[in-house]
């Protein structure tokens, strides 16, 4: 074009190089945001940040139970129902009182309260925040979808225990309840992601 | 309770500094800091149930009053708010006060209000007015009638390290009690905290008592009109209010149902969002009963504005009566109720559960 | 002010050439719709900043207005005008719209085309000596993306949005209320403005950095560059690294919302607090985005008014890329009520509190400049001075709320909207009207009202502060953002804020009659207008410059000293 002003082939490729260079620096970043959903997921479920929860082997909790002293640590069991999630869930016992180290098993109960077959995916975090990484699942509902007919009800388990390393923690020092906390969620409509909207 | 032994002794040398030491442990702080009829009942809200009363309370008891009357069962009326009390000050009733923060009615917020009065705000201002002065001294001194030939320089060593390490001094001042409040915001509640679970809905807060048998409150906005027919500030008022115990640790714990909620109370220095699929927990006491009013502080679509928190902290005595008005029971009796079914039926659901 | 520029043959060569070949102009549409003239783009681009600002100033205007008592005034009025229906909800909609539109206007449309598209593209090849930036047609398609942006803006306050027309998310866009809590394609078109404006912003660092490395004219070394130069190379990078992430988080949320996808959505395993992180990972850089270029131009002007060379060169430049690095690992502070654990929530407090000190750096060589020096108060100059006491202040309430613990109360109050307006609304904003009135006569020829630009600069800041200097107070009696209606208690405060407003967009009438008297009857502007302490090759050229500048490049000595370019045995 004539109003460009003159730039040599030299200067020209240096210019293309380094504004190449520049945009792979954007792409990298664009797909460092990508990867970070995994990645979090990742980092959440080895640190237990946020209060994700471990899953645990049978033999970690053999280990697990090899270690335990036998102090005490109340857990709570919390359950909600997100919006447009037709289910009464909720747990079967508030609280627990458990041996540190030995597992022990909780149950939920959901009962489908509408008239159509419903399928409901869980999550769950852990509170204090930092009892994630000692609370280890060796069975869990939240694995897996659940699927409700109209009006079934179901008694949902849960295979935990705590981990005595918590003990050495001096972050889990005081700690004297943790809250394990499930919300059902419906399980996402791909054609219809607008099926949880109540308005 | 349980103490973080490092920060705790941060938190030690801090409070002292502040004269504050009374509110350091929190099971100390619900006896010293209440008033003196709910000091006695506090941790004790089992034993509240068998306090003798008079059969009704009058409507319009002075909190202080209302702490004195022993409760009833079933004779629960909502109690009043102090005027200036957990709730915003407007210019009209005091100017100084509404231009800073709320009376705190937490330790936390007495700790945290004092690090702001004390530490950041005079620094903030020092630096301020510094730079004010400085800016003003140059306009003066340098302006180019009475220095009409500018220096060269460029560059002083010395100045440039102070003007560098200064502001890390007065930072790590500043850190210190920042950490402090940090570590005793985070303390964790003990096993024995009455645990409420606050649900964000659009555009409401609904309260329920897992330890006191599944009571729900349904808490919405009053109308402007009715909040004031019944002496309430407008837009703060609220149907049925988030009734807890004075004096009492709560492990108060947030979620929401639909859209990301945030549980504020400006006066307990306490806010917390409420996020879907996700619980939040932290400890609050409240060692005064009283009304304290907040606002849901995340944006959460169109009534963000309407969907107000009210705490009402009552003596244990009275927060027990209030219960067994909702039809709920204290935890004593809950567990008797309820063996624990979950032993027995656990093989069979283990079965289910590897079946799938 | 011929002196300062003849140190420079290419000068020289300019003035000969400027009325024949170097000054040869294409047609109308060629010029102004497919210009590649760093010069004309910078034009356009401030010309643009200053429509949005209008679009963005009018709506602040309308949230003010509305504030000024409780109860809700004229959201009804707007929400039909819109296109929505009569009810109190669609009303409440239109505020959540408003502010949306408030935010992302200001940041995207007005701050950072005015600062990096307006001001970067007008002078950093002047400043480094190169005849255009790297890649000239690459630049033109950053301007019209960026417009594209604001038009897609624009359209989506007139489609539904859920409860009414327009998006109502906040200018952050936070899953879930912005995928699952808003139907219909209003959102869509917000992010999707997002998009474009971010795709020619990333085109446009990439622009910059290829420019500032490889074509500084001989001599001028990276330690010689301007401030202004600095400033902008360090916010082209923090362009790149964040604007990115905004893109894949904002993605996201177009496939959440219409793909069935569910990055964010708890539903299929997805986490809405990732989306927080992801946002602020881009939103912290951003606000340095916004602040760094203006950061720059007060270096300049303040040492061109104290006839002295700025304080601390290398401690400037330093303390901006110290900056950049530093904020990129405080992100967290926006959300410390999130439900973060105290390990991380002290991690960010120390973090957030360390970039006070390169700030503080900045702020005293500022002052330091000015010691000794030989200060004429012209507009640019008070403009600075300004700058430097109201950043200062909006500085200090950032220490406050970098304490995770007193922000506690703080987050989500008016405080944070005080102390975001007193860096941006104050800082950003005055360094661009310090920038306008350094660099007008340059841009246009012509000599703007000294009498009114002082007039303005003494309405606007009576103005700003009363708007702003309240809302710290509403904040701490806990008055949270984003409500279109509060208590009776907070009113006082509220209608002393909307009269600051009154006073605000009465001093830019000023501002807008300056610049039509500067055009129309305005003196011509010499080269250098301010005088010897005008030292950067801008100004060794005719304002305006030629068309094309620098066909013989510049040569920069080791005579030439840090940050300005005059032989020493001038």
């Amino acid at each position: 074009m004539a109003t460009l002003p003159p730039v040599t082939d030299d200067a020209a490729r240096r210019n293309l190089r380094t504004g190449l260079m520049a945009f792979a620096g954007a792409l990298a970043m664009l797909g460092l945001g990508y990867a970070s959903v995994p990645l979090y997921r990742l980092f959440c479920q080895v640190t237990g940040f946020g209060g994700t929860t471990m899953t645990a082997t049978e033999t970690d909790a053999a280990r697990a139970a090899s270690l335990a002293t036998g102090q005490k640590i109340s857990v709570r069991f919390d359950g909600s129902s997100a919006m447009g999630m037709p289910w009464t869930f909720r747990a079967t016992q508030a609280t627990d009182t458990v041996t540190i180290g030995e597992r022990d098993i909780a149950t939920y109960t959901a009962r489908n309260d509408s008239d159509q077959t419903i399928t409901g995916m869980a999550t769950f975090n852990v509170t204090p925040e930092q009892a994630g990484k000692y609370f280890n699942k060796i069975q869990c509902f939240c694995f897996t979808e659940q699927t409700l007919a109209p009006g079934q009800e179901v008694t949902m388990p849960v295979l935990y225990f705590v981990d005595p390393a918590m003990l050495d923690d001096p972050n889990m020092a005081g700690v004297e309840q943790i809250t394990l906390s499930y919300t059902f969620h419906r399980a996402e409509d791909p054609v219809n992601p607008d099926a949880t909207r109540t308005n | 309770m349980g103490q973080r032994d490092t920060r705790m002794k941060m938190a030690f040398l801090a409070a002292v500094a502040a004269g504050l030491a009374a509110f350091a442990p929190l099971s100390v702080a619900a006896q010293d800091a209440a008033p003196a009829p709910v000091a006695a009942e506090a941790g004790q809200v089992e034993g509240a149930q068998t306090a003798p009363g008079p059969e009704a309370l009058p409507g319009n008891l002075t909190p202080t009053e209302a702490a004195a009357a022993p409760a009833a069962e079933g004779a629960y009326t909502p109690m009043a708010p102090t005027k200036g009390k957990g709730m915003p000050t407007s210019y009209e009733d005091d100017p100084l006060k509404s231009m800073t923060f709320q009376d705190q009615y937490s330790a936390n917020g007495e700790y945290a209000l004092w690090m702001h009065d004390w530490i950041l705000m005079p620094v903030i201002t020092a630096i301020s007015l510094l730079v004010l002065g400085l800016l003003l001294y140059v306009v003066v001194r340098f302006n180019r009638r009475r220095n009409p030939v500018a220096s060269r320089t460029t560059h002083n060593t010395t100045i440039e390290v102070v003007w560098t390490i200064l502001p890390v001094i007065i930072l790590v001042m500043i850190a210190v009690p920042s950490i402090t409040l940090l570590a005793r915001q985070y303390e964790t509640p003990p096993a024995d905290a009455v645990t409420i679970k606050a649900t964000g809905y659009q555009w409401y807060w609904g309260y329920t008592y897992p330890d006191h048998g599944e009571i729900e409150v349904v808490s919405n906005m009053l109308d402007e009109a009715e909040a004031l027919k019944r002496g309430e500030p407008g837009q703060l008022a609220v149907d049925n209010r988030m009734v807890v115990p004075a004096g009492v640790p709560l492990r108060i714990q947030t979620t929401a149902s639909d859209v990301i909620h945030a549980f504020a109370v400006p006066s307990l220095w306490f806010k917390m969002d409420a996020v879907p699929g996700r619980l939040n927990e932290k400890l609050l006491t409240i060692p005064e009963p009283g009304v304290y009013y907040g606002q849901c502080s995340e944006l959460c679509g169109a009534r963000h504005a309407y969907m107000p928190i009210a705490i009402e902290a009552l003596p244990p005595a009275e927060f027990a009566a209030w219960v067994k008005a909702q039809g709920g029971s204290m935890p004593g009796e809950a567990e008797a109720a309820a063996p624990a079914a979950e032993e027995t039926a656990a093989p069979e659901q283990v079965a289910a559960l590897t079946a799938r | 002010m011929a002196t300062t520029a003849e140190g420079f043959d290419a000068h020289h060569d300019q003035g000969h050439d400027a009325h024949d070949h170097a000054d040869h102009k294409p047609g109308f549409f060629a010029r102004w719709f497919m210009s590649t003239n760093h010069k004309d783009i910078g034009t356009m681009y401030l010309i643009f900043a200053i429509i949005a600002g209008i679009v963005g100033g009018a709506i602040s205007g309308i949230m003010r207005v509305e504030l000024a008592e409780p109860g809700i005034q004229y959201l009804q009025w707007w929400a039909q005008f819109m296109g929505g229906a009569n009810d109190l909800n669609t009303a409440l909609h239109m505020w959540n719209v408003f502010i949306t539109a408030h935010g992302l206007i200001m940041v995207f449309f007005m701050v950072m085309p005015a600062m990096i598209g307006g001001f970067g593209n007008w002078f950093v090849p002047l400043m480094i000596g190169a005849p255009d930036m790297a890649f000239p047609r690459m630049n033109n398609v950053s301007f019209w993306l960026t417009v594209a942006g604001f038009f897609s803006l624009l359209f989506s306050l007139f489609v539904p949005g859920g409860t009414g027309p327009g998006a109502g998310t906040g200018w952050t866009v936070y899953a879930p209320l912005s995928t699952s809590g808003s139907v219909g394609p209003a959102v869509d078109f917000a992010i999707f403005s997002l998009h474009l404006a971010g795709a020619g912003s990333i085109l446009g660092a990439t622009n910059f950095i290829t420019t500032i490395f490889n074509m500084r004219a001989p001599g001028m070394t990276l330690h010689k560059m301007p401030l202004f130069v600095w400033s902008v190379l360090v916010t082209a990078f923090l362009l790149l690294l964040a604007l990115p992430v905004l893109a894949a988080a904002i993605t996201m949320l177009l496939t959440d919302r219409n793909f069935g996808t569910t990055f964010f959505n708890p539903a299929g395993g997805g986490d809405p607090v990732l989306y927080q992180h992801l946002f602020w990972f881009f939103g912290h850089p951003e606000v340095y985005i916004m602040i760094l270029p203006g950061f720059g131009m007060i270096s300049q002007i303040i040492a061109t008014f104290s006839k002295k060379p700025v304080f601390g060169y290398l401690g400037m430049a330093y303390a901006m890329v110290a900056i950049g690095v530093v904020g990129f690992i405080v992100w967290a502070h926006h959300m410390y009520t999130v439900g973060l654990d105290v390990n991380t929530k002290m991690y960010f407090t120390a973090a957030t509190m360390v970039i006070a000190v390169p700030t503080g750096v900045k702020i005293f060589s500022w002052i330091a400049t000015m010691w000794g020096g030989s200060l004429s108060f012209k507009s640019p100059m008070v403009w600075s001075m300004g700058f430097i006491f109201l950043f200062t202040v909006g500085g200090v309430t950032g220490v406050v709320l970098a304490n995770g613990g007193i922000d506690d109360n703080l987050h989500d109050t008016y405080y944070v909207v005080a102390h975001f307006h007193y860096v941006l609304s104050m800082g950003a904003v005055f360094s661009m009207f310090a920038g306008f009135y350094y660099w007008f006569p340059k841009m246009s020829g012509r000599m703007h009202s000294e009498l009114l630009s002082h007039i303005h600069f003494w309405t606007f800041f009576v103005g700003v502060n009363v708007i702003f200097f309240p809302q710290h107070f509403l904040g701490m009696q806990g008055m949270p953002r984003r409500y279109p209606d509060y208590p009776e208690a907070y009113t006082f405060w509220h209608e002393v804020s909307t009269y600051g407003y009154y006073i605000m967009a009465g001093s830019m009438i000023f501002f807008f009659v300056n610049i039509a008297y500067a055009l129309l009857a305005g003196k011509k502007a010499a080269a250098n207008p301010w005088g010897e302490g005008a030292t950067t090759l801008e100004w060794t050229l005719p304002s305006p410059p030629p068309y094309h500048q620098f066909e013989t490049l510049p040569v920069i000595t080791d005579a030439h000293d840090y940050h300005d370019h005059r032989p020493v045995t001038a």
